[in-house]
């Protein structure tokens, strides 16, 4: 066979693919199945690609198993033994579903970050294939940067992604299933759990407490599913439930969360009322007691759901925001340690004052605070970004200057009397002309405006990546300096080899091609500058190292 | 800007205004200038409290001897600092506009607990715990004791404020609470009683109901105020409640063994006074014979032991002879005790009016009514002189002297009702005595009679002239606003029918109709599909509520409302319950969306706001009707219908929709929040039910949306919502909703502003 060389973890034989009979293999890093009498796979899945299995119903004639890839596609395999099909199934799912797990956290999670910039970034996939396909940085030179910026830098730009939440819904979406014979199913996914986990902690605990050395896994949820912990409508009866100490915590928990009181005194229902009548006074509308002595069980059981669902809320909140909160949480605490609620009365002015405004801003009532403004109105906007600005800044400041020097401008002008005999050459008249004609050495300026109409965009967008590109290897190599570190001089020297290998593999063909097409050369003169910089600087550096050494 | 309302100027601390503020301000004076008392009802949201005090405060600086103060009541803590906010911002403006600061002080005053600067004191939990430490540090007698033993814990603040605070006015300015802490702490002086005594020379005072209306309280704290203020009652809706509310009693089994250990300690304690300081107990003896009130010096800080009956019932004779000495004091109360004892030990219900139940305690313990009516007098004294410190202990016995005095003083309007058990529960035997008041004019007679001008005024008033009649006066002006809209941002819609057309009902018949609860279900379901952020949904009753909730949770219709939004729901626990709300409203804020279930009367309903994004949708399930199967409710009903010739039905029904006005009303709070209004109940669509509700919400009520079944509400609501998502500009809203002040001045404009006030 292909690659006896990998190790075989499981051989299931008489297994069909496409109705045609074949042999199921588990290897240490893939699925693999090869239809009868070749010693070739057809079928061949590595365990990273594989999103999860699904088995068939136990009822059903066919005992099938299907993996759906990652990429949406699904590969069914059927047991087609008859004596053991159903064994064979539940062995190659058991085994599937201690080995998915680890590829999937093995998956590489660099990788997929890597993935995941390159595709949400398209002038960094240009750069990407720029620099490193056409192999002027090798791809680690290019992430190691890259990554390590993005996390040292700025890294709430790296976490900014959004942490998903907790759907409210999990549990309802574990629907029991009957199985024909009194019994109930419950379909657990690893995402459920994972919701459970985050929601409840103290289910997590009891899990990792319980299992493997008392409980096994199945066991562990079977007993979940039994428990009143789960049904929330049931009453605590038994004791011997592992899960009647997570219902206490709980109520702990919950205790805990009410006795804090709440951060917003708007929403204080206890401090709402002013002056509560004393006892025997007023209207009593008999409240029923709030002691469980003379509750009915339903209305116990009634209470007990109501409690549930408003633990259940809090806690998925809890769960979807617990890992941004924690600094905001432990300023809270830190206030909340200072004394007992009554001596946070320093603190809680600002929350106060705050909501007491909102509460009584009347948005519309107010005229916008916003100075008014004119909306600037461009006619022509590249005038505006490249029009002829003052060499040195002139001290207009009034508009009544502006005016003062039109009028004076206005005079001079009325009053001008041509000097014919002091005139300048014709010549020297001529070359002024030309150097102030568009193209001419005084208009180079505007020569960058006129580049969107000169050259065809095409061109434009190939020097666009050749400025980014070089922009990357130049921040590279500019980013070395102070070099005060062998790394860095090595680096130093690294990229100056790289600036020079962009040079002659990209800046060069480019130069040519413009000059081909007859456009004018200086269209990479700034590039030109800005590498030539780069190497004086290196020059520079160079040779005070030689002299240092010598 | 600067109004000009009818020849007063007026400062309004905005650059708009609102039609409806203008309409209201013009109501508003016209009240003031007639010193009449007015109801004045304005949406919530459209800028009621502002329009008000400024208008009163420019009165107030006009005629300086016409109105001599503003007496704002409002409900919740946080309504009171809301007010004194508003005002603060209005008298910024002023002293910007004018260059000079004005002498104007405005403060807030609120109960020990949200005032208490003593390190102890305010750490404690309970407002009653406070109070109750407060005076066992502050008594004037305790303070009395402290000249011979120095060594008895004191309070230095009230010591300090005592000693020099009162020389000194506060200094002109606006302090709401925590001003008012920050200044006793600078100064070394007790927040509360400096704010108890500055709201006697104060220009505007805020404060809550019970300050006014609560004659134990009114007469230790607003006794003096000047008789030329203006009172104005916000959120005044429930206020007959608010004045049932303090002149009932309620006596179980536990009050009066409570009372026996209270009678019992008195007892000994006079027995040990008599052996050491017998003195003590004649002078007192001597003074009641003289017939002399207790000098009132020193007195302010014995708040439990005001008279329970309102001032003008006070009689100001001396106590009768038999109960002038302390032994004889004590027995009689042993009497009264027993013969309530005895009256507790009922196997059917009771019913009787005041005058019967005096003439069974005469006949039966020959208990005259004179010394009856001076129980709570004499209580006062007798606990004076004997120095008791807690008086919080002392509870179960004041209580008991209060329901006598009560009882013997007033013949009418009251009713006695005792109860054997509960009516859910009729083999545990709990019995009770409810003495309860049905007359809320009773309870707000004085504050009439005594202020020129008194402002009831709401959100949800209608229908208006029902107030009038149960608080028994005559208002010169009663007026509903509309509000101007230049978009319509309130959608009410009517469902009357589930999908399957079975009719939704929160009636008793149907309460427990699978169908209906089923189709209750599928309502909210929809919603929370289309309904962005926040939902609050409004039951009629807790129990109602719980039960809901359980069959939801069976038939899974929760679990799938879940897919959508979170689900929160109010407890009868106050506290779970502000953490339920503080965690609905993060979930608001993060987009999550959640739900909401809370219950009509209820906390939440009452005193929480659902602005903008906390609540897009209210869903009102059911007509929120108060039980009626409770004996006192019958009784006052069967008053309202004898003395204020008030049909029990109309009654019923006002109660009701005011409540569901209330909670559908939470949503929208002004002009730039939208919000759906969903009545889930086909009663709603009948006139007798739809006329009661608010004018604004009755307008945007159309022929079309009153018997839609949930699948065409769910379409309605997805345009309106569609509508509403829009951006909407200040310009949007210029001269239709919101109005610059020429174009407030326009001749065309003001004609219409004079349709906005729908007089009645």
């Amino acid at each position: 066979m292909a690659s006896l060389s990998e190790e075989v973890l499981l051989v299931v034989k008489k297994v069909r693919q496409r109705k045609q009979d074949g042999t199921l293999y588990l290897m240490a890093e893939r699925i693999a199945w090869g239809p009868e009498g070749k010693d070739r796979f057809t079928v061949s899945h590595l365990y990273a690609d594989i999103r999860c299995q699904k088995i068939s119903p136990d009822g059903k004639a066919k005992v099938q198993l299907q993996l759906v890839l990652h990429t949406g596609e699904s590969t069914t395999f059927h047991f087609a033994n008859e004596s053991s099909a159903l064994k064979d199934r539940e062995a190659a799912k058991e085994l599937l579903q201690q080995l998915l797990p680890k590829f999937k956290k093995k998956a590489n999670k660099e990788l997929e970050e890597k993935n995941r910039m390159l595709q949400e970034d398209p002038v960094l996939f240009q750069l990407y294939k720029d620099l490193v396909v056409s192999q002027v940085i090798s791809a680690e030179e290019f992430w190691a940067n890259r990554l390590g910026g993005v996390n040292n830098t700025d890294p709430t730009l790296f976490n900014n992604k959004q942490e998903v939440g907790i759907s409210g819904a999990f549990l309802a979406d574990i629907r029991p299933q009957t199985d024909g014979c009194n019994g109930l199913r419950y379909n657990l996914t690893a995402d459920i759990i994972e919701s459970i986990f985050r929601t409840y902690p103290a289910v997590k605990q009891k899990y990792s407490e319980n299992v493997p050395h008392n409980l096994t896994e199945k066991e562990f949820w079977t007993r979940f599913f039994q428990s009143h912990y789960f049904h929330r409508d049931r009453i605590n009866t038994g004791t011997q439930d592992i899960f009647s100490e997570c219902a206490k915590q709980d109520e702990k928990g919950l205790k805990s969360l009410v006795v804090q009181g709440v951060k917003n005194p708007l929403v204080d229902l206890l401090s709402l009322e002013d002056k509560t009548l004393d006892e025997g006074y007023g209207v009593s509308t008999t409240q029923p007691s709030t002691s469980n002595a003379n509750r009915t069980v339903k209305e116990s059981s009634n209470y007990a759901i109501i409690k549930r669902f408003n633990h259940h809320s809090a806690m998925v909140l809890a769960a979807g925001s617990r890992k941004g909160e924690t600094p905001a949480d432990q300023a809270s605490e830190t206030s909340s340690t200072d004394g007992n609620s009554r001596d946070s009365d320093f603190f809680q002015p600002p929350v106060k004052k705050v909501k007491l405004q909102e509460a009584i801003e009347y948005e519309d009532l107010q005229r916008e605070n916003r100075p008014k403004t004119v909306a600037l109105n461009l006619k022509k906007s590249d005038r505006y970004a490249h029009g002829p600005v003052p060499l040195q800044s002139q001290q207009y400041t009034t508009s009544q200057d502006i005016i003062n020097s039109v009028n004076y401008i206005r005079h001079e002008m009325a009053n001008y009397k041509p000097n014919l005999t002091q005139v300048v050459s014709s010549t020297a008249a001529s070359s002024a002309i030309v150097a102030l004609s568009p193209g001419g050495v005084l208009m180079q300026a505007g020569a960058q405006q006129a580049i969107n109409q000169m050259v065809p965009s095409e061109v434009q967008g190939e020097l666009k990546h050749l400025y980014v590109a070089a922009g990357e290897l130049l921040r590279h190599f500019w980013s070395c300096f102070p070099v005060n570190t062998p790394f860095l001089e090595e680096k130093v020297i690294k990229m100056k080899s790289n600036l020079e290998r962009f040079q002659m593999t990209k800046l060069c063909p480019f130069q040519d091609k413009i000059q081909r097409q007859y456009l004018s050369t200086n269209l990479t003169g700034h590039l030109e500058e800005m590498l030539q910089t780069a190497y004086n600087k290196f020059h520079i550096w160079q040779t005070r190292r030689m002299m240092r050494k010598t | 800007m600067k109004l000009n309302i009818e020849g007063l100027l007026v400062y309004f601390p905005y650059d708009y205004i609102y039609p409806e503020q203008y309409s209201y301000m013009l109501e508003l004076k016209r009240t003031l200038d007639a010193k009449g008392h007015g109801v004045l009802e304005m949406p919530s949201g459209t800028g009621k409290t502002i329009s008000l005090l400024s208008l009163i405060i420019a009165y107030q600086r006009a005629f300086p001897l016409e109105v001599t103060k503003l007496i704002y009541c409002s409900r919740t803590v946080p309504e009171i600092e809301k007010v004194i906010e508003e005002l603060r911002k209005l008298m910024e403006f002023y002293s910007k506009e004018t260059g000079e600061s004005n002498n104007f002080l405005a403060l807030a005053l609120s109960s020990r607990k949200n005032l208490c600067i003593h390190p102890e004191v305010s750490s404690l939990r309970f407002g009653k715990e406070v109070d109750g430490k407060c005076h066992s540090l502050t008594a004037s007698y305790i303070r009395a004791q402290r000249h011979s033993n120095p060594n008895l814990p004191v309070c230095r603040f009230y010591e300090e404020f005592d000693a020099v605070g009162r020389q000194v006015p506060l200094p002109p300015g606006v302090y709401n609470l925590d001003d008012l802490k920050d200044f006793g702490r600078r100064k070394g002086w007790c927040p509360y009683y400096l704010a108890r005594y500055s709201i006697l020379h104060a220009n505007i005072v805020v404060y809550s109901y019970h300050y006014l209306l609560d004659p134990k309280i009114a007469d230790l704290v607003s006794k003096e105020l000047a008789k030329k203020s203006v009172v104005v009652f916000d959120e005044a809706h429930n206020i007959d409640n608010v004045c049932i509310d303090s002149m009932s009693v309620n006596i179980t089994r536990r009050t009066l063994d409570r009372c026996q250990n209270n009678v019992d300690t008195l007892q000994n304690t006079i027995h040990k006074i008599k052996e050491t300081d017998a003195a003590k107990l004649r002078e007192e003896y001597r003074r009641l014979v003289e017939g002399l009130k207790e000098a009132n010096v020193a007195r302010e800080t014995d708040i439990y032991l005001a008279n329970p009956v309102l001032p003008d019932e006070i009689l100001q004779e001396a106590v009768p002879g038999t109960i002038r000495t302390a032994e004889h004091f004590v027995g009689f109360l042993r009497r009264f005790l027993e013969y309530l004892k005895s009256r507790l030990r009922v196997q059917h219900v009771v019913q009787e009016s005041a005058p019967q139940f005096l003439k069974d305690i005469f006949d039966k313990v020959c208990i005259d009514r004179k010394p009856l009516r001076f129980c709570a007098e004499r209580l006062q004294s007798l606990l004076r002189t004997l120095e008791i410190a807690d008086i919080a202990d002392f509870s179960a016995v004041t209580l008991i002297s209060n329901f006598a005095t009560l009882v013997s003083t007033y013949s009418q309007g009251f009713t006695i009702i005792i109860e054997p058990f509960e009516d859910r529960t009729p083999t545990i035997a709990n019995p009770v005595l409810h003495f309860s008041c049905m007359d809320p004019s009773i309870a707000i007679k004085p504050v009439f009679q005594r202020f020129q001008s008194v402002i009831i005024t709401s959100g949800t008033l209608s229908p208006l002239d029902i107030y009038p009649r149960i608080l028994d006066f005559r208002p010169v002006t009663m007026a509903s606003f509309t509000m101007t809209l230049a978009r319509t941002c309130l959608c009410p819609l009517i469902v009357g029918r589930g999908n399957d057309q079975v009719a939704l009902s929160s009636k008793f018949e149907t309460r427990e109709d699978f169908a209906v609860i089923r189709n209750y279900g599928n309502l909210l379901l929809e919603m929370s599909a289309i309904v962005p952020d926040g939902i609050v949904a409004f039951f009629t009753s807790y129990v109602y509520m719980e039960n809901i909730v359980a069959s939801w949770y069976e038939q899974g219709i929760l679990e799938n409302i879940q897919r959508n939004k979170l689900i929160f729901i109010e407890t009868q626990d106050a506290a779970e319950t502000s953490m339920a709300l503080e965690k609905y409203q993060e979930a608001c804020e993060n987009g999550r969306g959640a739900i909401l279930l809370s219950v009509a009367r209820g906390k939440v309903s009452e005193g929480i706001d659902f602005v903008h994004h906390f609540g897009r949708a209210v869903i009102m399930f059911g007509v929120p009707y108060v039980y009626t199967q409770s004996r006192i409710l019958k009784a006052r009903l069967e008053y309202l219908r004898d003395q204020f010739q008030i049909r029990e039905n109309d009654f019923l029904t006002f109660d009701a929709m005011r409540h569901a006005a209330q909670c559908v009303g939470r949503a929208i709070r002004g002009k730039t929040d939208y919000g759906l209004m969903i009545f889930a109940d086909k009663r709603y669509a009948r006139a007798d039910k739809r006329g009661k509700l608010p004018r604004w919400i009755q307008e945007h009520i159309n022929d079309g949306s009153l018997n839609l079944t949930v699948d065409e509400a769910v379409q309605l609501a997805k345009h309106f919502l569609r509508q509403m998502a829009q951006p909407f500009r200040q310009e949007d809203q210029l001269g239709l909703s919101l109005l610059t002040l020429e174009q407030l001045q326009s001749e065309e404009m003001l004609q219409k502003i004079t349709q906005i006030a729908h007089q009645t």
